[in-house]
């Protein structure tokens, strides 16, 4: 059998108790808290190498087990700093034992880690995204712009093949002038949504699906009591013609936890 | 309008998160700092494979999204 000497990590709460959480670990690993002074990590034992694969479907499965733990140990033992995939601790000599390297972590990592979960008490992380359907935008565009509809009507007594190269006119006249709206777009959006937000964390654009293109793409963490303040604002959003909004969570704060360790001393430097 | 955590349309939202995002522990600071090794942070990249990365958009994005902030991604958009 593989020595278990590695400690795959979860998250971490506030904790005082070993509570056993069952075999609902990656690979039915074992999931536990390791205290120490009033916080915990929650850990499965696993052998001292990363979990990988090239299967999709694998990583998927892992990556979702992760997640159900994470939404597990929150649900039993509330607020939880979410840790990324694929984060294991292991002794680096025969005398300390894992459970020990995870102490020693949490001693060591103990006020950034206070710090954190003070700034997530009661919040939970959304993903917002919002999109705009780019033939229907063009479409509302080429009606209501003078210049481009000025254009369309001089287009309209050409020949065939004069035609055809006012049409390439006409379309990157649109081109542009989405351009010059999406940029207006962006700080409206980005504004209504922000102000609903105690923290919030711009990502960038991903491919959306076809005919859409995604103008904002934001990780908010949001008080629980002003969830709906938010999911309200969304909506008004949705529904302007031509923007549709992808309103995901609630989430871990896996965004906001995500700075990297610099004690003050180095910061300073 | 309420959130969606429905496991298909949120799939890539939560590879985005699990994968990408989290508490960090700096492995090299902290064997720096408090002699702890560590295992794994650096291996996400290359853990779920190319396909999934670009099937996702995940991947062009990594490095970028990574260190996104807000001031910055507002001056681009300007």
């Amino acid at each position: 059998m593989v020595p278990c000497e590695g400690r795959y990590l979860y998250g971490v709460v506030v904790s005082r108790k070993v509570v056993r959480l069952g075999p609902i670990g990656i690979e039915g690993g074992e999931v536990y808290t390791i205290p120490y002074e009033g916080l915990s990590a929650i850990v499965h034992d696993c052998p001292a190498e990363p979990y990988q694969s090239l299967d999709e479907d694998t990583v998927k499965k892992w990556v979702k087990t992760h997640q159900n733990v994470v939404d597990e140990a929150k649900k039993q033992l509330g607020s939880i700093i979410p840790i990324g995939f694929d984060t294991i601790l292991k002794p680096k000599d025969d005398v300390t034992s894992p459970d020990q390297v995870v102490k020693d972590w949490l001693k060591a990592d103990y006020e950034r880690l206070q710090t954190i979960l003070e700034n997530i008490r009661d919040k939970d992380e959304y993903g917002v995204q919002i999109c705009y359907a780019s033939r229907v935008i063009a479409k509302q565009i080429s009606e209501e712009s003078q210049e481009i509809r000025k254009i369309r009507e001089e287009m309209a007594a050409k020949s065939p093949g004069t035609a055809y190269l006012y049409k390439q006119k006409v379309e990157r006249a649109v081109k542009a002038e989405i351009e010059r709206l999406a940029s207006d777009w962006f700080k409206d959006f980005y504004a209504r949504v922000k102000r609903h937000c105690d923290d919030i964390v711009v990502g960038k654009t991903r491919k959306a699906d076809r005919n859409k293109v995604m103008l904002l793409n934001l990780s908010c963490l949001v008080a629980r009591e002003r969830m709906d303040n938010l999911g309200e604002e969304l909506e008004k959003i949705n529904n302007m013609e031509g923007f549709s909004v992808h309103f995901s969570g609630p989430w871990p704060p896996y965004s906001f936890v995500a700075k990297p360790v610099v004690p003050v001393e180095e910061e300073a430097k | 309008m309420n959130p969606t955590r429905d496991t298909h349309a949120t799939l890539v939202d939560l590879l985005d998160r699990v994968l990408d995002k989290g508490l960090v522990l700096d492995a090299d600071l902290i064997i720096h700092v408090a002699g702890i090794p560590l295992l794994g942070v650096k291996l996400r990249a290359a853990l779920a494979g190319m396909e999934t990365m670009l099937k996702y958009g995940i991947w062009q994005d990594w490095d970028e999204a990574l260190r996104a902030i807000a001031t910055k991604e507002y001056q681009q958009k300007r």
